[in-house]
């Protein structure tokens, strides 16, 4: 179903875009292959290691450390680990659907989310160049606080 | 000489492609530890990266059309010293329809401040870029399905702008730093597409496999927006 949204809105995008500019749209299409075989590497080995983290991690498991009810800890720990990981949001869903077919929890695995690419502690030291200390040390811890509270009523309303 | 030259290529290699190398290294290790588990690694990767394949092309040309047609210097030419909700929803739509990690906003989000943007819209912006944007939304649909799609676009959308608000109180208009910086490409970034130098040959050049800037007297934030992956940076 959303494939098939994604699909057919490409298409339609692609049409009208077509239409109004043949050209530019075709350097459109360049520069978009040129951004994915620019993924493609991160995107391959992020797959590989969801399946390498499956085969190791039986469903029980993953149920008892990150599931429904693994508590507060588990939480916060989700969080500190999007906020020190540095992959593509991109390939972050596939990661995320696999722990929750696997019997992961809402709360946990949106928390991991919204500070993956909220958040961050690698990027830091550019966004302080960028807007100053005071602003993105409270951006980024409000960040934080705010990942854990939407993770919660995420986690609240879909249970 | 040639030696190091050799390594410096392969370090760089492997910079570029250090999650697919520690992946390999992953899997060689768990090989010696337990074979059979290679295999169910195997099938399971290739279940994701069927569902993958299947939308990828997609997403990424669906990206480049918005980069196309709503390019994010034509948004910003509009957004002036407005705040309140008419702020707020073109800070939105900015962080929306937009490409690329967070760190490719900050360029953008320097220049809004230079012509005025509140800190708060800023925020905002920063924020839906990093969590709520379009493309990403059908990405998470398909992996994580609708309803919870709608449930955290919802929740996370009222979230943002409660931050905005406490961020506002928190840091004052004094507490931003703008000062001037000298561009700079990041190699481990750049995709070699050459957009820049094609649009703006007085500042970039192509020389040695690598981008180089030039004339930086005249250099804006325009040129830093041109890069469709948010390579280059001050």
């Amino acid at each position: 179903m959303a494939t098939l949204l994604l699909i057919g809105s490409t298409l339609v995008g692609l049409g009208f875009s077509l239409k109004k500019d043949r050209n530019l749209t075709l350097k459109t299409l360049k520069s978009a292959r040129k951004m994915m075989g620019g993924m493609l590497s991160d995107i391959l080995g992020i797959l590989l290691l969801i399946g390498l983290m499956l085969a190791w991690l039986p469903p029980h498991v993953i149920q008892k450390y990150v599931g429904e009810a693994s508590g507060f800890l588990a939480l916060l720990m989700a969080g500190f680990f999007g906020t020190i990981t540095l992959i593509p949001a991109f390939v972050a869903f596939p990661l995320i659907g696999s722990l929750k077919d696997n019997g992961a929890g809402i709360m946990t695995l949106t928390a991991f989310l919204t500070t993956l690419t909220m958040v961050g502690f690698i990027t830091f030291p550019l966004e302080k160049k960028t807007f100053g200390f005071k602003f993105a040390f409270v951006r980024n811890s409000l960040s934080f606080i705010f990942a854990l509270i939407i993770a919660f009523l995420v986690g609240g309303i879909m249970s | 000489m040639i030696e190091r030259i050799k390594r410096n290529n392969l370090g760089h290699v492997i910079l570029k492609n250090k999650i697919l190398t520690f992946a390999c290294l992953a899997y060689l290790l768990s090989g010696f530890v337990a074979m059979d588990k290679i295999s169910v690694a195997i099938k399971g990767t290739s279940y994701y990266m069927i569902e993958m394949v299947q939308i990828l092309p997609a997403v990424f040309i669906l990206t480049g059309l918005i980069q196309t047609w709503v390019p994010t210097k034509t948004i910003v030419k509009y957004f002036g010293e407005k705040s309140g909700i008419k702020g707020f929803f073109i800070a939105f739509l900015i962080g929306s329809f937009s490409a690329g990690p967070i760190y490719a906003a900050f360029p953008v989000c320097r220049t809004l401040l230079k012509k005025g943007a509140n800190r708060r819209n800023i925020m905002i912006i920063l924020s839906t870029w990093a969590v709520v944007k379009f493309p990403m939304l059908i990405n998470e649909a398909k992996f994580m399905g609708f309803e919870y799609m709608i449930t955290r676009w919802l929740v996370t959308l009222v979230g943002i702008l409660f931050m905005s608000l406490v961020l506002g109180l928190l840091v004052k208009e004094k507490d931003m730093v703008l000062s001037d910086q000298r561009p700079r490409i990041l190699k481990s970034k750049c995709i070699m597409c050459k957009k820049c130098v094609k649009e703006y040959p007085r500042h970039f050049t192509f020389e040695n496999d690598r981008i180089y800037v030039l004339n930086l007297e005249t250099f804006t934030e325009d040129h830093l927006m041109v890069c469709p992956v948010g390579a280059i940076t001050l």
